[in-house]
């Protein structure tokens, strides 16, 4: 539906290089990576606030590279709301209605349809200055919604947040998408975020788009150290909790993995290399999971090595160079994973 | 010595603030100079004089007509060297900001050769826009004078709204002019109200190129700056006092307004 080819932007500072994204109608995208990386201003040229140096932009296979943002229906929200301080809520959301041809009374109905849907219905009246982060952003998000848009960008949009109004928002955005149907296009620099949201995610760095596609494959198969190093992460599972008896145990295509969480159903589990044991025999402690499993792949990383063994599913774990000696480990070697149901980061 | 040293530390804080004091209470002795040099009632009767009130019917016309201009003139100015980037826009800066250096005598002399020998100016005074020795020059003097007050206001006001607003109401249906007229004109309000207050003060009181251009003719282009130096140089100290005092009463007012809108608006 939207499809940006080898878009090329120079602003100094940031950058643009080769930029190619193709998503498809109804699609949540996570844009994710570090700060710098170009995200803003990639939003910025797909909405047509700057032309692109080079490059193409497609909105429903018509080349919308050249028109101003007020022709191309594509709506913003920024992480700093933008929200306009002199018109009060409710003129704030109606804003970009003068553009349209609706009558004064379908302009409230709309209003108030979306303010139902966003819970903002009681702020009407009141002016952008006197309220909290989280009621700012939902208004921003539905003056960019009552335009009915083809694509909607956010940018960075829950940043500003304090974390529960983060995880309120986040629902919310979640809802309004499967409600609304609207394709979006998210930047983020959170994993938590790119995971619970995106049904596909693009990782970018430096200007250019450097991996995209599901963000379990994207966390699994980092197709570049760059990337591996980005997202930090290895140890990501999809998986299933049940709580039982104050326990979760976390079912990851068969394995059983025990962690302190609280929460059941669809979930996503983490575990840092470093806070894997890895030992040749079992050993006896408060840790309650551990796993056997072969050797598949050693790399050398300086004082600490990673190494890959395979219980059914991969797990990375660290060991120092000394321990690595000491075990005589290699390729094959049969060795048990030992984790701390604590150390299970759940998401 | 060790002793003068603490006593420097000590009284640091006192010495500076006595020069703030004495700055202070100079200032005040000065205007309370002229307000209470003649009577109160030589006061009241020259402020009710005939030529006082054409002085102060003249100044308030000259200087809200020009004023007027040099928001026209001005906003569109400084939104583009404030938003926009292109080559030439530090000496278009610098050019903009000159009128404030130079002196107003030397202002009045250009706008004087400019209006009043070149070709130009005849062109415009055959088509009736006379500028030498009529009101409308007071207003041209004052506008070429005050252009880089609210020039340089509204730049610093606009440069302080992030342009993100206006492209949230681009992708909102706004053109770029609209979203100027829509969203940040109205944000820039504070900024539009304290430049216009200064522009306003500095052209009540503009004397030096008003001078040269349009001249000091009693009762046709009296101002109440002209009206000061007319009637201190003939000796009609009343009726100097009075334009005087005026003129402190409207600079004290617009200095409070204009403190009052410059929350984030600097001038320099």
């Amino acid at each position: 539906m939207i499809r940006i080819e080898n878009i090329s932007k120079n602003m100094g500072e940031f950058f643009l290089k080769n930029v190619s994204l193709d998503v498809s109608v109804g699609e949540y995208l996570m844009i994710l990576g570090p700060t710098g990386a170009g995200k803003t201003i990639l939003l910025e040229t797909i909405a047509g606030i700057y032309p692109p140096d080079k490059g193409k932009i497609y909105l429903n296979d018509r080349d919308i590279t050249g028109l101003p943002p007020r022709k191309r229906n594509i709506g913003m929200v920024y992480q700093d709301f933008m929200l306009f301080p002199h018109l009060n809520v409710e003129k704030n959301i109606k804003y970009g209605m003068r553009s349209k041809k609706y009558s004064k009374q379908e302009v409230t109905e709309k209003v108030n349809k979306l303010a139902d849907l966003l819970g903002i219905s009681h702020l009407l009246n009141r002016h952008p200055g006197t309220l909290s982060g989280g009621e700012k952003q939902r208004i921003a998000i539905a003056r960019a919604l009552i335009m009915e848009p083809e694509v909607l960008l956010l940018d960075e949009p829950l940043s500003a947040l304090d974390s529960e109004t983060r995880a309120k928002l986040r629902k919310e955005l979640r809802r309004i998408h499967s409600f609304t149907q609207t394709t979006m296009i998210h930047v983020t620099h959170s994993f938590d975020e790119a995971f619970l949201l995106g049904s596909r995610m693009a990782i970018m760095h430096n200007g250019e788009i450097v991996q995209a596609g599901k963000p379990i494959d994207v966390f699994r198969k980092p197709n570049s150290r760059l990337v591996a190093e980005f997202l930090g992460v290895t140890n990501v599972f999809k998986g299933e909790s049940i709580i039982n008896n104050g326990n979760s145990y976390i079912n990851v295509d068969g394995l059983k993995i025990t962690s302190t969480t609280a929460r059941d159903g669809q979930i996503y589990a983490s575990i840092r290399p470093e806070d894997i044991h890895v030992s040749l025999e079992p050993i006896l402690s408060s840790a309650r999971n551990s796993f056997q499993g072969e050797i598949q792949e050693i790399s050398d990383a300086g004082m600490v090595l990673r190494i890959t063994v395979d219980v059914g599913i991969l797990f990375v774990a660290a060991i120092t160079r000394r321990s690595f000696l000491d075990m005589g480990l290699k390729d094959g070697t049969k060795v048990f994973l030992t984790f701390k149901a604590a150390d299970v980061h759940v998401f | 010595m060790k002793i003068v040293n603490r006593l420097l530390e000590k009284g640091f804080k006192i010495i500076t603030m006595a020069f703030g004091l004495v700055l202070a209470f100079f200032i005040v002795v000065l205007l309370l100079g002229i307000v209470t040099h003649t009577t109160p009632q030589a006061l009241l009767e020259s402020l009710v004089s005939e030529e006082i009130r054409f002085a102060i019917r003249l100044s308030l016309i000259t200087s809200v007509i020009s004023t007027l201009f040099c928001i026209l003139v001005s906003v569109p100015a400084a939104y583009a060297l404030a938003r926009y980037d292109f080559t030439g826009k530090t000496v278009l800066n610098t050019i903009l900001d000159m009128p404030l250096a130079l002196p107003p005598l030397v202002a009045g002399v250009g706008l004087l050769i400019l209006f009043g020998t070149t070709s130009f100016g005849k062109g415009l005074s055959a088509y009736g826009i006379q500028f030498i020795f009529t009101p409308q020059g007071i207003i041209l003097a004052q506008f070429f004078v005050n252009m880089p007050f609210m020039f340089r206001v509204m730049r610093s006001t606009f440069q302080g709204i992030n342009p993100r607003y206006e492209y949230v109401a681009q992708t909102l249906g706004s053109t770029e002019g609209g979203a100027f007229w829509r969203v940040t004109l109205p944000m820039a309000r504070n900024g539009l109200m304290a430049g216009s207050i200064i522009t306003w003060c500095r052209g009540i009181g503009e004397f030096g190129a008003a001078l040269m251009v349009a001249g000091s003719t009693r009762m046709q282009t009296e101002t109440l700056p002209i009206s000061l130096y007319l009637n201190m140089s003939t000796g009609e100290l009343p009726l100097a006092i009075a334009a005087a005092t005026i003129l402190i009463v409207i600079s004290i007012v617009s200095l409070f307004i204009f403190e009052k809108f410059s929350g984030f608006a600097r001038v320099f």
